[in-house]
């Protein structure tokens, strides 16, 4: 290769300048040019999709008598959220991978010299994550449901689109999936390390709650299974699942343990997200890149 | 233009920079010459706002370099080879750093057809060759045409080729006026490049001078003479500042006086001569009496 060229007068540069949206272009460039990243969103998809219409047509669902009303609107809700137990791990890995991919690379050099503020960057980075993560998953889900629902109401169960209490779960699935992905990103740019990352979101929602309930029950220790409730896991449970009696505000106490509804398990699950958040960013706007 | 002032960076116990003040100035190359391990990088690094400074303060072109709106356009830096993500392309890798600032594709375009860069464009960095990695790292720093460039060992991993070309770039980007900053422990590299050279050692300043005089304050020239009658040469050149060695290639190292008045007084008396070569003394020569203790150098070695 013959190299040994002075450079050509460039091309135009004017008006070039930092600004927001520039950087959230070019996070969605940096989104969509990493292979893992790509595959992640492909298997979320897949998964969102395939469960549903897979199980709705090998199930036995209503046991052949049809199922209506609240039953019905229950097994409906089921089937279309089926795919988060497996997509919620896909978001964790991938929230994680997004940072700390930059951070074991070195290329979080190339984007804090490019944006020497980091918040934006790192702005920009959580919103196309969150994004890109709502908009795939809000897409597959309801491409499931409508692929499922024609089985579904031929087995006699009733599919009630029209009924809020059955639309908001299916839509929450696709937040708690988003809130996932931007905790595990959150995550990620505290420890900046991908193996410990991943291990801890991992941890987080897979082995602390079987810890809790393990010891909670061993111990006869209510307030552990009260902790529990607070996790990501399982108060993100409660925004995708059907709630006959939904419409009641707050948390309330069904038997000894605090059970949270849709909207008070939302702020949970926003709040530590929001605080693990908020941490990661001022440490990586102090740390040295 | 570059400007630091009392900057130092400490490592829990270990002073990594230790209050460096320099300033390095447009329309020159200047180098940054130390060992492994003397604070190179890591002044780089303050410079670019990436390590915080433990005190003191680093300004480019005039502001704090977090202060500038378009940052890309006033600096340009490689500072580690392969600071890219391993799964990307080199066109993507530079695509996305261009959409920060909006730098348009046809620049995107010219810094890789600069860089030599063409074939593996579309490769994944994670297969390029150091050489490879230092030309991506290149593209990326003129991406924004800078003003201020600054390169942490740019010719680390380069062929011969690659080295040359990255003098002569230094070199026209100066010459355009712009400030060029760059590292290197390769002394003799610098010596063809740099026109101004701080040395830094446990990081502290040992010099900031022009490169010429740096060399002539070291151990100073010396001449190599080849002649059929040795002695002859010696007993016409000699006197009280002269130093003469031997090779063991039968050519003489002169000292102490200077190629034309050995030329001379070897034509006066007849002498023939097959070689008469200034030698400058080198870089490694100079950077090594400002690091080292004289008195221990000169008890040590002998020439």
């Amino acid at each position: 290769m013959t190299a040994v060229a002075a450079p050509q007068a460039p091309a135009d540069l004017t008006g070039v300048r930092l600004t927001f949206p520039r950087l959230v272009r070019s996070e969605w460039i940096k989104l969509r040019t990493i292979r893992s990243t790509v595959w992640c969103f492909a298997i979320l998809f897949v998964l969102n999709v395939g469960l549903p219409v897979l199980v709705s047509a090998v199930g036995h669902l209503g046991d052949g008598k049809g199922l209506t009303g609240d039953a019905a609107n229950a097994v409906v809700v089921q089937v279309a959220t089926l795919g988060v137990n497996l997509t919620s791990l896909v978001v964790a890995v991938l929230g994680v991978l997004i940072m700390t991919g930059e951070y074991t690379t070195g290329m979080i050099r190339a984007t804090f010299t490019a944006d020497p503020g980091r918040l934006g960057a790192v702005f920009a980075k959580a919103l196309v994550l969150a994004v890109t993560t709502f908009v795939l998953s809000a897409a597959s889900t309801w491409i499931g449901v409508a692929l499922a629902a024609p089985t579904l109401e031929g087995k006699g169960v009733a599919v009630n689109l029209g009924e809020s209490a059955v639309v908001l779960p299916i839509l929450g699935s696709s937040v708690y999936v988003t809130l996932l992905a931007l905790l595990a990103f959150g995550i990620g740019l505290l420890v900046r390390t991908t193996a410990g990352g991943i291990a801890i979101t991992l941890g987080l929602l897979l082995v602390v709650p079987t810890m809790l309930q393990v010891i909670g029950g061993l111990m006869d220790a209510n307030w552990l299974l009260d902790v529990n409730q607070f996790l990501p896991s399982e108060a993100g449970r409660e925004l995708y699942s059907y709630d006959a009696g939904s419409g009641a505000s707050g948390a309330d106490t069904g038997g000894d343990v605090i059970q949270l509804n849709g909207w008070s398990a939302f702020g949970v699950t926003a709040g530590l997200t929001f605080l693990v958040g908020a941490v990661a960013t001022v440490l990586a706007k102090r740390r040295d890149a | 233009m570059i400007e630091l002032q009392h900057l130092s960076k400490r490592y829990g116990s270990k002073l990594a920079v230790d209050d460096v003040s320099f300033t390095v100035r447009p329309g020159i190359v200047t180098g940054f010459l130390g060992p492994n391990g003397a604070g190179k990088s890591t002044t780089m690094r303050m410079i670019m706002g990436l390590d915080r400074p433990t005190t003191g303060t680093v300004t480019v072109n005039g502001k704090h370099y977090p202060e500038h709106r378009d940052p890309l356009r006033q600096v340009g830096a490689l500072l580690e080879a392969k600071a890219v993500h391993t799964g990307r392309s080199a066109y993507n890798h530079l695509l996305a750093l261009a959409a920060t600032h909006g730098i348009p594709k046809a620049r995107v375009g010219e810094v890789i057809e600069m860089t030599g860069l063409e074939k593996v464009a579309g490769k994944r960095v994670g297969g390029f060759s150091l050489g490879m990695g230092q030309r991506l790292g290149i593209a990326a720093a003129l991406l924004g045409d800078p003003q201020t460039l600054i390169l942490d060992e740019p010719v680390n991993g380069l062929d011969p080729e690659g080295v040359l070309w990255v003098r002569q770039l230094t070199r026209y980007l100066a010459s355009q006026g712009r400030t060029v900053f760059l590292s290197s422990h390769l002394m003799s590299e610098m010596a063809q490049t740099a026109d101004h050279v701080i040395v830094l050692g446990r990081g502290r300043v040992l010099a900031d001078a022009p490169i010429a005089s740096i060399l002539s304050g070291a151990t100073g020239q010396r001449v190599t003479v080849r002649t059929p009658t040795p002695q002859r040469l010696v007993e016409v050149i000699s006197g009280p500042d002269v130093t003469v060695e031997q090779g063991a290639d039968g050519s003489l190292s002169v000292a102490g006086i200077g190629a034309a008045q050995i030329g001379e007084a070897a034509a006066g008396a007849g002498v023939v001569l097959h070689e008469l070569t200034p030698v400058s003394a080198s870089l490694e020569e100079a950077y090594l009496e400002l690091t080292q203790d004289e008195v221990e150098y000169h008890s040590e070695v002998t020439r």
